[in-house]
């Protein structure tokens, strides 16, 4: 049973954008936690 | 053709590249470990860590050069199946986000995962998963020091030993310097590294050649890769699972950063860590698959992942993977020693050696046990043994007899510690006898059946009550003299 491009692209830009959307996520965290100084 | 010849980077480009990220970390492991003069902070940044950098930390620590490099390696051996499969080393995080939660709080004043052991199974118990622990840390120091020498004289032609030397030495010199502090703070800046070096290559691998062209490419002369029942590579799917979640139940990494936490961080930063992780190796994995597609010759399949990014970018390219792999072996090994080192001061140095340790004669332990660590790394990698850099999977079946031990002990009160010390002990030795009987995929998977059934069998039919609050014990140095 061979993935169909559909299938593999999905795949793919579902798991890029994840990925894309991480360091977004880690630096709006990172400027949260320091406004409310619980940086570390 | 020897490896300088056919490096893909200049060497004097690959040794500008690590020189200024040297001097970066080291600079700012001593600019963040200025604040850290006592144990607490050394060895725990104080215990308050946010969300972010604990994200950051338990997502780049788990991104070694295994996920930039085997990743890609395994998608162009086993296909669809070797990125997916790579990608369930997430489900050890997330597992671990409930299990973080229950230590933080079943344990404020505690240590490392030795810490549990010992009060909640005894010394004989401590004693097995302390020898387990030491073994996979020790395992894991030498495969990523290798990788390093190998990864940076592949990608820049630097001899082995200088670049196994540099990579050890600037994570000990900047680790000793910042101490955990600096480790989580270092990790903040190479998960983005890490990420933003990945997301660049995948999306120019799309815009270069498309969707369409890889999988019509693959399609025609490697079928196989985009086959969905592949046995093989189903069978390694559960064994990497297994294997990851044991690595990280048991890990005084993963331990530290649950004691390190701000209260209620724990369960969302591992969470987050997780979801965030697991689209990594099926991105990296993607990039190997324009191998048919590019028309390469890839002589050896570790250098998949490098060869398609300087075959689409050129040397930008391969500038972009020499930084992504110095982060991400940075990232683990800073980590792997700091976690080590507690782990060595609390559970020998200070238990077994001398009990009315300081915090500052501790905290003077901490820090020459990194630089031990160090050493006896070096060590072992300079003879450059491939049986050596093979250790850390040869661990699979140690670390996954310790998965029921942990979470069992963790949440049921009831729990036998014979049955504990049975199941790491015979689920070590019967994953062991799998690994040489039967091949490296099915040791860890063994090794978890064994121990579960020790575990499940021995306390149903021996429960054994335990206090909970016994786990809250003050530690000596807690007790209002010394922080």
């Amino acid at each position: 049973m061979t993935i169909s491009l559909t299938a593999f692209s999905v795949l793919v830009t579902v798991a890029l954008a994840i990925t894309t959307a991480a360091p977004v996520l880690l630096i709006a965290l990172l400027i949260r936690d320091w406004k409310r100084k619980r940086l570390w | 053709m020897n490896a300088v010849n056919s490096a893909i980077l200049d060497p004097d480009i690959g040794w500008a590249i690590l020189a200024g990220f040297s001097v970066l970390w080291v600079f700012l492991g001593w600019y963040w470990g200025r604040s850290a003069g006592q144990l607490d902070e050394y060895v725990l940044a104080g215990r308050r860590v946010g969300l972010a950098l604990g994200t950051a930390t338990a997502m780049a620590t788990w991104v070694t050069s295994n996920t930039t490099m085997a990743a890609p390696q395994l998608a162009f051996q086993i296909g669809i199946w070797g990125m997916l499969g790579y990608s369930l080393g997430s489900i050890g995080l997330l597992m671990f986000a409930p299990l973080a939660t229950r230590i933080r709080r079943l344990m404020p004043n505690g240590y490392t995962s030795g810490d549990f052991v010992r009060i909640r199974y005894g010394h004989t118990a401590w004693r097995v998963f302390l020898a387990i622990s030491l073994f996979y840390s020790l395992g894991w120091l030498v495969s990523m020091g290798m990788a390093g020498g190998i990864l940076i004289h592949a990608l820049t032609g630097i001899p082995y030993h200088y670049g196994m030397t540099v990579i050890l030495g600037i994570c000990v010199g900047y680790t000793l310097l910042g101490g955990f502090r600096a480790v989580i703070g270092t990790d903040f800046i190479q998960a983005l590294l890490i990420l933003v070096g990945l997301i660049v290559i995948a999306f120019l691998a799309i815009q270069h050649i498309g969707f369409a062209r890889i999988h019509a490419a693959v399609l025609a002369e490697r079928p196989e890769l985009l086959n969905l029942l592949m046995p093989a590579a189903i069978m390694f799917l559960f064994n990497n699972l297994l294997f990851g979640i044991g690595e990280i139940f048991h890990s005084n990494v993963w331990w530290s950063r649950a004691f390190s936490f701000r209260e209620g961080v724990g369960f969302k930063a591992y969470t987050l860590a997780g979801l965030l992780w697991a689209p990594i190796p099926v991105v990296a994995g993607f990039v190997a698959l324009a191998v048919p597609a590019l028309n390469l010759n890839v002589p050896a399949a570790d250098m998949v992942g490098p060869m398609v990014t300087a075959k689409l970018l050129g040397a930008t390219g391969a500038v972009v993977v020499l930084i992504m792999v110095f982060s991400a072996l940075s990232s683990s090994l800073d980590s792997l020693l700091a976690a080590t080192s507690i782990l060595i001061v609390e559970d020998i140095y200070r238990r077994h050696l001398k009990p009315h340790a300081s915090a500052e004669e501790m905290r003077r332990a901490a820090a020459w046990i990194i630089v031990g660590l160090g050493v006896l790394t070096w060590i072992l990698c300079a003879p450059r043994l491939t049986t050596l850099a093979e250790l850390l999977y040869f661990t699979g079946a140690f670390v996954a007899s310790t998965i029921w031990p942990i979470a069992a002990g963790l949440f049921w009160q009831r729990t036998n510690a014979a049955a504990a010390v049975a199941g790491m002990v015979l689920g070590s030795a019967a994953g062991l006898y799998s690994y040489f009987a039967i091949g490296f995929y099915v040791a860890a998977l063994v090794g978890a059946a064994v121990s579960m059934t020790c575990v499940v069998l021995g306390t149903w039919l021996a429960p054994r009550e335990f206090d909970w609050n016994l786990l809250r014990e003050e530690h000596p140095l807690h007790k209002g003299v010394l922080p």
